[in-house]
């Protein structure tokens, strides 16, 4: 054996794959991922030098892939041939045993998934679609500066299953500017009725340079109060779970079984590479970022080098107070043994204050061996984890 | 030069007047800057005075005058017109034989305008009126010296009409300065004695003394003895102010000038102290000055991760060249450790603060700014507190006795009844009214410090649309209906929250106390309830329902380090803010004391 096979043996094997599409047809106001827009020009170099990247971090490291995820951006905006060339990649770094189990997604918007795309998804592999529905009301939409029209939500799940693709994700934005509870609930029951096997419910957020957080900094557009925004959360788990879809994370919905297993390796703290611009990957205890910019990023493939702007190897502490801070959103919580087993320390040594500060909030509670956000907990999990974070 | 050739005078005037830019002038046309280096208001060379275009510190500057072929010496001294530095006035006025008394042609009499001619008129100085800005389309020269004349009863034979920013009247106003105003009067043949009339601190030769020699004359080399502190220097270096510094052997009787003499700290010297002739000393110092005195007191703790030594550090700094604020270790059981701070006034606290940050790179927390209370004690002593969580315990005290101040307002006759109404939520007892002109009247009226402390003056410009001014001395103590507003934050009393306050006006100043702190500190993750006491009755409540929802959905694709930073952000962001038993209070809210009803 030589010492890079050595190292890679001595490494636990990497489970997930994310991979960055950055092309839009239309650019939204509120998101702040890395995105341009769509064309077609751009879109080779960047299929090749994803795919290089892929190949040289597979021979990098172990993998044992479970799960893949492609997101972006809208990864359904690239031709059919580049789509199949970069999903039929992916499928190959997966050992023939475990294809069966695969759980592989891909982002889409609705109005870009047709016949051929859906066909093509399914050639490749691909079980589970994400679909970015947000809302079913055009008014809220157009705030939202999304292009498509709410019919072609019921159209695009239709030929998502139609192709045989029967895994699909719907993701929902409350909090909206001018949305009323009555109108929230209503996306909920459009929902409802199309019945996805899993949902995304997110609040909007103002993220920093976005020009949906300009347009608030100028009194354009009217932020949702957050006595309101708290009700719709609390509508989202009622209305949700009494349709038989329970929370198992803050934004997370499922129908049972159908739990995101790619985003649960994210909360259990796994590894996973992160493939293309902007993208994220944690491996072998190393955090990192790639550069949030297209050519750049093509360029230091070109070169042979890493497309890093950020890297972070993570002390042991630190590690730990990640690991807490993920695990804390999931509704299965903090497992105590599994943390014990995975940080060599006990979590309820080391977070003995937060934890006792919190549990007499009754934001935490401890039960069945792991650490959990209680109901009224979840509406502030951020200030609870921020309390583990040192 | 000859004694009876020397001009000793000040500028004086209300704020604004234009003291600063006529003294640009006096010093233009006796050539002592050249048009290339002139700047409008030269004197005021500190940042702060550029920025804020106001004089803080009174400057001295010596002119060679010829008037129609006869050499004229000139020393004027500018003077700050804002009531904080109303001693540095004082200062410059015992240092000069005569005052320019600058009234504004738009303005007329006003009442620091008022406060200062009586000041210059009690230390029997003469007086030239000198009514400014008469190039400005509003002016009203006639009736602005008319004014002068009936309500400060000074002789305006010699009135002066000029535009300081376009320099009419200036030439007539020199030979006016020469004719009018006495020389001085000392002996050169006397033993030495020189007033130190001001100090200022320089990196590198230590302390200047600013000095008019009143008898004998100085000489560099001359053994010398400050007659106060009883102490010896050795006159290293002698100069004039032309304004920059310009060395010279001899200052002689009547003269202006500055002296070096390794002195090493302010602290050292007192201003107003008579420097004489180790050899051949005078009998008797001169009068002297009374120290400034402060009249308001806040505490300033270190903000953030800055600590205590470098607040320390800071201070001494600062007091190196401003003696005139006080500084003292203090602690506070919510803020840690800290100082309190004596100043002049509001005006004078907020330089200094500046000054903290800007030199010294030193950010503050500070407290709502208190006056000095007696407190008459049961054993018939009394203690002198400057913070009401100083009081003693109430079974401990007799009385307490506020800080009284007279009160000058200058304001139209259509707004008397307006301001009236204002005296009274103030609890301001009327004095008299006097009428300036049949549109301008002056009331006096004495009120509580305390109560024309914060935002007294801005409440009667906008009352009188923005023709009031005001001036204010300190007039001695009375007993009052004072009582102590404890506030409480989750149950906690907070030290640095309480306030001495009239009993009548308690539960009102409480109620809005809380309504502003409730909008200062954050939601927490349960509810936090405020209180207003006094003693263990609470007065008024308020309460900070817990924080509903803090929980950022997404999570960035997998971009954990983004998400930790985030949350860690969140976290910094508290660090700022002081911490009172499990609530957080950010550094805003120790102010909100001070904002009274709205
Ligand atoms: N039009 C006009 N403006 C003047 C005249 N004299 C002064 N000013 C203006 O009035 C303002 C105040 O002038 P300063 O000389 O700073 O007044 P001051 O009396 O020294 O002010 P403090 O030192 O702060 O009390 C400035 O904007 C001057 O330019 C004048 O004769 N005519
Ligand atoms: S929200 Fe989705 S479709 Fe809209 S710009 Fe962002 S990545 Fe593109
Ligand atoms: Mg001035």
């Amino acid at each position: 054996m030589d010492r890079n096979q050595k190292e890679l043996s001595r490494q636990s094997p990497v489970g997930s794959i994310y991979v960055h599409v950055p092309f839009c047809y239309a650019l939204c106001g509120y998101c702040d991922f890395y995105k341009e827009l769509y064309d077609r020009q751009s879109v080779s170099p960047l299929v090749d030098a994803l795919l290089s990247e892929l190949r040289r971090e597979a021979a990098e490291h172990a993998l044992r892939i479970m799960t893949i995820f492609v997101g972006g951006g809208t990864p359904t905006t690239l031709p059919i041939p580049e789509l199949s060339r970069l999903l039929g990649a992916l499928r190959d770094t997966v050992d023939l045993a475990l294809r069966e189990a695969l759980e592989f997604t891909v982002e889409a918007n609705p109005a870009t998934v047709t016949t051929e795309v859906a066909a093509t998804l399914v050639a490749s592999g691909v079980n589970r679609v994400s679909i970015g529905a947000q809302s079913f009301q055009p008014g809220e939409l157009l705030v939202l500066e999304r292009t498509h029209q709410p019919p072609q939500v019921r159209q695009t799940i239709e030929t998502c299953r139609a192709a045989g693709i029967d895994n699909i994700n719907l993701d929902l934005i409350f909090g909206v500017p001018g949305q009323a509870i009555a109108g929230w609930r209503e996306n909920l029951a459009r929902t409802i009725e199309l019945g996805p096997d899993h949902i995304s419910a997110y609040a909007l957020t103002y993220e920093h340079g976005t020009r949906l957080t300009r347009q608030l900094n100028a009194g354009r557009v009217q932020r949702c109060d957050p006595e309101l925004e708290a009700d719709m959360y609390s509508a989202t788990i009622e209305d949700l779970s009494a349709a038989g879809y329970s929370q198992y994370e803050i934004s997370n919905f499922a129908r049972p079984g159908r739990e995101c297993r790619h985003n649960l390796a994210y909360w259990r703290n796994e590894q996973y590479l992160g493939i293309g611009p902007s993208a994220a990957g944690y491996v072998a205890g190393e955090r990192y970022k790639n550069v949030p910019n297209s050519a750049q990023y093509i360029e230091a493939i070109a070169g042979g080098r890493l497309p890093r702007i950020e890297r972070e190897v993570l002390p042991p502490d630190q590690r730990a107070r990640e690991a807490a801070m993920l695990a804390l959103r999931l509704n299965e919580g903090l497992i105590f043994a599994e943390f014990a087993a995975r940080h060599g320390q006990r979590a309820q040594d080391i977070f003995a204050h937060a934890i006792e500060k919190h549990v007499s909030l009754g934001l935490l509670r401890v039960e069945e061996g792991a650490l959990r956000l209680t109901p009224t907990g979840r509406f502030v999990a951020d200030s609870v984890v921020a309390d583990f974070l040192a | 030069m000859d004694p009876s050739r020397i001009r000793n005078f000040c500028i004086i005037a209300h704020i604004d007047h234009g003291k600063s830019t006529l003294a640009d002038r006096l010093i233009q046309s006796s050539g002592a800057v050249s048009d290339r280096e002139m700047k409008e208001q030269l004197l005021d060379s500190m940042d702060l005075e550029r920025e804020r275009g106001i004089t803080i510190k009174a400057s001295a500057v010596t002119l060679d005058v010829d008037l129609d072929g006869q050499p004229y010496m000139f020393n004027l001294i500018d003077t700050p017109g804002h009531v904080d530095f109303h001693y540095e006035v004082s200062r410059a006025l015992a240092a000069c034989e005569g005052a320019l008394l600058v009234v504004d042609a738009t303005q007329g009499v006003q009442a620091q305008t008022v406060a200062n001619a009586y000041a210059a008129v009690g230390a029997d100085l003469h007086i030239i009126p000198v009514v400014n800005k008469i190039d400005l389309p509003g002016a009203m020269p006639e009736d602005t010296a008319i004014e002068v004349e009936h309500v400060l009863g000074i002789d305006t034979g010699h009135v002066q009409f000029v535009s300081a920013k376009s320099g009419i009247g200036i030439a007539e106003l020199m030979r006016a300065i020469a004719k009018v105003l006495p020389p001085p009067t000392g002996s050169a043949s006397e033993p030495l004695q020189g007033l130190v009339f001001d100090a200022i601190y320089d990196e590198y030769r230590g302390v200047i003394c600013y000095v008019r020699v009143v008898n004998g004359t100085l000489r560099k080399g001359q053994k010398i003895l400050l007659m106060g502190r009883q102490r010896h220097y050795y006159v290293t270096e002698l100069g004039k102010l032309r304004p920059q510094m310009m060395p010279v052997d001899t200052l002689s009787v009547g003269e202006v000038g500055y002296v070096v003499a390794n002195i090493k700290t302010l602290k050292d010297v007192t201003v107003g102290d008579t420097i004489t002739d180790v050899n051949a000393p005078a009998a008797t110092a001169l009068p002297g000055y009374q120290p400034p005195q402060q009249m308001v007191f806040c505490d300033f703790y270190p903000a953030g991760g800055e600590d205590y030594s470098e607040l320390r550090e800071a201070l001494e700094k600062l007091s190196l060249n401003d003696s005139s604020f006080t500084f003292e270790p203090e602690h506070s059981e919510a803020l840690g450790f800290g100082f309190r701070c004596g100043f002049l006034g509001l005006l004078h606290m907020d330089i200094v603060q500046e000054r903290l940050e800007r030199e010294c790179g030193v950010e503050v927390v500070q407290t709502a700014p208190s006056v000095t209370y007696e407190v008459l004690m049961t054993d018939g002593s009394v203690q002198r507190i400057d913070a009401a969580g100083d009081l003693p315990a109430p079974d401990k005290v007799e009385e307490i006795r506020e800080p009284l101040v007279e009160v000058q307002m200058i304001v139209p006759a259509d707004c008397v009844g307006n301001i009236m109404k204002l005296a009274e939520q103030r609890r301001g007892e009327y004095n008299r009214t006097e009428y300036l002109s049949t549109q301008r009247v002056m009331l006096t009226y004495m009120f509580p410090f305390n109560e024309i402390l914060y935002d007294f003056y801005d409440k009667l410009k906008s009352l009188t649309r923005g023709y009031g001014t005001m001036d204010y001395h300190l007039s001695g103590y009375r007993s009052g209906e004072l009582v102590k507003l404890d506030i409480l934050v989750g149950g906690k009393a907070v030290d640095a929250l309480s306030v001495i306050v009239h009993r009548s006006n308690a539960e009102r100043r409480g109620r809005r106390v809380l309504q502003r702190l409730k909008e200062e500190i954050d939601r927490h993750l349960f509810e936090v309830v405020l209180q207003a006491a006094i003693g263990t009755k609470v007065i008024a409540r308020e309460s900070i329902k817990p924080l509903r929802k803090n929980v950022t959905a997404k999570c960035y694709g997998g971009d954990v380090t983004r998400k930790r930073k985030l949350l860690e952000k969140q976290k910094e962001g508290k660090k700022r803010m002081k911490t009172v038993g499990r609530v957080d209070i950010p550094q805003e809210a120790f102010m909100t004391v001070l904002e009274p009803e709205e």
